[in-house]
């Protein structure tokens, strides 16, 4: 709670010294034009000395704003004000201001070094570098209190002048300018280096950090050409006008940044259209503006990480210039995606990118899991119509070796004492036994229609051709049928043989048709069913009648049945069976 | 005097069937519990009919008529079964064999009138 309730509040009070700041630049810069426009006409130089200033703290302070977590805008800003400040307080005509106004303007430079080579963290990563800053610093504080112990000015506005000597300034003068220009050649060297070695995006990155090199060559050139007092206007114009182009580079480069998250936005779409691994990659790839960047997955069986070929990969070691950026999802690692170590420099774009990779790869795992659930339901839904079936073929099965041999036994044994009787003994003995007889074969007959209507046993044996074509022989109306020989799994058989059966029972039950037509089809995928009547037609599926319960039956499998049976223009059941169902997975 | 063998696993069938056979004037020659010991009891005794259950222990009955109808001289083949006709189909009307006859309608008159038919 508490950091909640801090961070506006920082934020609001961060603002608001930024606007100071910003005021005060403003202030400064036209107090500088001003004073200038007492002393003379205004010259071109003074308007972009001005400029200089004004393009440090601006660029500096929409930068501290946009991203308050990186120093490099306070220290743009620092770099900035320094300039402007200490330029205006020379045009003070006290001794102590004007003093302090030349230090301070003195100290722009260590601020400027430190700001090129911190570039663009605001850190100093190398010891050479800390090193760099450190000449400037030595240069422009002990050596600075040093001259201006020293030195003697025209203007007697030296507040610092303690022991005025002219050659002890001098050589301390020349010393600076040495150390300060021994202090730009290691810089721009420093710099050179990191360009030399990184790849395209850093080099991109570095736009800026060029521009200052090259003003701080050109500043050497003119501390090295040109003795103290001296000066050169044009190469001065041109120093001024790298200067002021450099947070203008830096600006373009975050803006830059801004863009490449724009890039993420298409990221998104693209990994929304489930990519191919190498898609992903290139869309990934063009997102962080790194034409490197690899994508690793994480093998668990194999312990180890591979590219999207199961090809093993290994990690990229600290110091070559590459990074990782991990993908876990609860704490278990997915996926990595190695690329430039420059882009942790835009870790809020690596990480949106990341982030846009996970909800890929999770929206991948989440259609695999629902796909993977769905096929259970579909198999579960498979087997239950598959375990109805068993159940009845073995109800089937029971009734044939149970009931039924022994009404056959009992059907024979009647007819055996017949026989043994003979046409001698009692009449009344005779009748019963032929009754007995008739009520066996009677009670045989209507266990076998029984028995059929649970399983034909002909399903199983001859498949579904046979059984349909049983089925057309004792239907009272006359069916013609078409059917091939071939079989099918159990399962569609029996859901085939179970629609034609109940289409033909509602045929002679309901339909008054004379005749009709049995049509089935194996197509690619599916079984295609059509019992067709010239019947009253009218029957309605919702009626109660057997075929909801087949609706049910087909859908299991996946499958559909449709009935159109308009008044008087007869009836036309048609299913659709798939033809693969899913493989019944053993208990 | 025709002769027949039985061919069927269940004991008191073949002795129903015998009986009611017997009493209808044919001589039967023998009985067999399965495929194998009918085929080699056929081969023997030379029936003039062989009386063939479908559902045998060890094979079809179906299987036996097609090697029974290679025998010389072939033997008439009834097959027959407590299931019905419907639970065969054309298994029934294809073959080489005489003809079928649920077991309950087994009897001398069912068989000779299958023979008549032809």
């Amino acid at each position: 709670m508490v950091s909640t309730l801090s961070t506006p509040r920082t934020t609001m009070t961060l603002n608001r010294v930024r606007a100071l700041l910003l005021v005060t630049a403003g202030a400064l810069g036209l107090g500088m034009l001003g004073g200038t426009a007492q002393l003379g006409p205004l010259t071109l130089e003074s308007v972009l000395e001005v400029l200089v200033g004004w393009s440090f703290v601006a660029c500096g302070t929409f930068i501290w704003a946009r991203r308050p977590a990186n120093r490099l805008g306070p220290l743009m800003t620092t770099v900035g004000m320094l300039w402007l400040l200490g330029r205006t307080l020379t045009l003070v005509p006290n001794p102590v201001v004007y003093t302090a106004g030349l230090w301070l303007t003195d100290l722009w430079a260590p601020a400027f070094a430190l700001f090129l080579l911190s570039f663009p963290t605001g850190r100093l990563t190398s010891r050479a570098d800390r090193a760099i800053v450190g000449i400037f610093l030595f240069v422009t504080v002990p050596l600075e209190f040093l001259w201006f112990v020293f030195l003697v000015l025209d203007n007697g506005l030296n507040a610092l002048g303690i022991a005025p000597n002219e050659s002890a300034a001098h050589v301390i003068d020349t010393l600076q300018r040495d150390l300060i220009s021994l202090g730009s050649v290691l810089l721009v060297v420093s710099l050179s280096r990191r360009w030399l070695r990184s790849s395209g995006p850093v080099r991109r990155q570095m736009a800026p950090v060029l521009v200052g090199a090259v003003a701080i060559l050109l500043q050497s050139v003119s501390w090295i050409f040109f003795s103290s007092g001296a000066s050169h206007e044009a190469l001065d114009d041109l120093i001024f006008v790298a200067q002021i182009a450099v947070p203008i580079a830096v600006l373009s480069v975050m803006i830059r940044g801004r863009m490449a998250r724009g890039a993420v936005a298409d990221l998104v779409l693209e990994l929304g259209r489930t990519p191919t691994p190498a898609r992903l990659r290139d869309a990934l790839a063009n997102a962080l503006g790194d034409p490197t960047l690899q994508v690793v997955y994480w093998a668990p069986a194999r312990d180890r990480w591979v590219d999207a070929a199961g090809e093993p990969m290994e990690m990229p070691d600290v110091g070559t210039g590459q990074a990782v950026t991990m993908l876990e999802r609860s704490g278990v690692r997915e996926a990595a995606i190695i690329h430039d170590a420059i882009l942790l420099e835009e870790p809020g774009l690596v990480a949106s990118v990341a982030a846009a990779m996970r909800l890929a790869v999770e929206n991948d795992r989440l259609t695999a899991e629902v796909e993977a659930q769905l096929h259970e339901v579909r198999a579960s839904r498979a087997r239950i119509v598959e375990a109805g079936d068993r159940e009845r073929r073995r109800v089937e099965r029971d009734l044939h070796d149970g009931a039924q041999q022994r009404l056959v036994s009992l059907s024979l044994e009647l007819q055996v004492a017949r026989r043994a009787l003979g046409d001698d003994g009692d009449p009344a003995v005779r009748r019963s036994l032929d009754r007995a007889a008739e009520e066996a074969l009677a009670a045989l007959a209507e266990l076998r229609d029984l028995a059929l209507g649970i399983y034909p046993l002909i399903l199983t044996e001859s498949g579904l051709g046979e059984a349909v074509e049983s089925l057309a022989d004792r239907t009272s109306v006359d069916v013609s049928v078409d059917i091939g020989s071939e079989r099918y799994s159990p399962v569609v058989e029996g859901a085939a043989y179970f629609v034609i059966s109940e289409a033909l029972t509602n045929v002679t039950k309901y339909a008054r048709a004379t005749k009709a037509l049995v049509r089935v089809r194996g197509l690619d995928d599916h079984l295609s069913i059509e019992v067709d009547d010239d019947g009253i037609g009218g029957a309605d599926p919702r009626s109660g009648s057997g075929l909801r319960g087949l609706a049910d039956r087909l859908a299991a499998l996946d499958g559909t049945i449709t009935i159109v049976s308009p008044i008087g223009g007869g009836t036309r059941i048609s299913a659709q069976i798939p033809v693969n169902q899913p493989m019944p997975t053993p208990v | 005097m025709s002769t027949i063998l039985i061919i069927d696993d269940d004991a008191r069938f073949r002795t129903q069937a015998r009986d009611l056979l017997e009493a209808d004037g044919f001589v039967v020659i023998g009985q067999a519990v399965d495929g194998a010991t009918g085929l080699e009891a056929a081969q023997s005794l030379r029936p003039d009919f062989v009386l063939l259950d479908i559902g045998l222990p060890d094979v079809e009955g179906f299987e036996v008529a097609r090697v029974l109808a290679l025998h010389r001289p072939p033997p008439l083949v009834v097959l027959t079964s407590s299931r019905d006709a419907r639970a065969y189909g054309r298994r029934l009307t294809s073959g080489e064999h005489l003809g079928f006859i649920p077991k309950e309608r087994i009897s001398g008159a069912a068989i000779r009138a299958l023979v008549d038919q032809g």
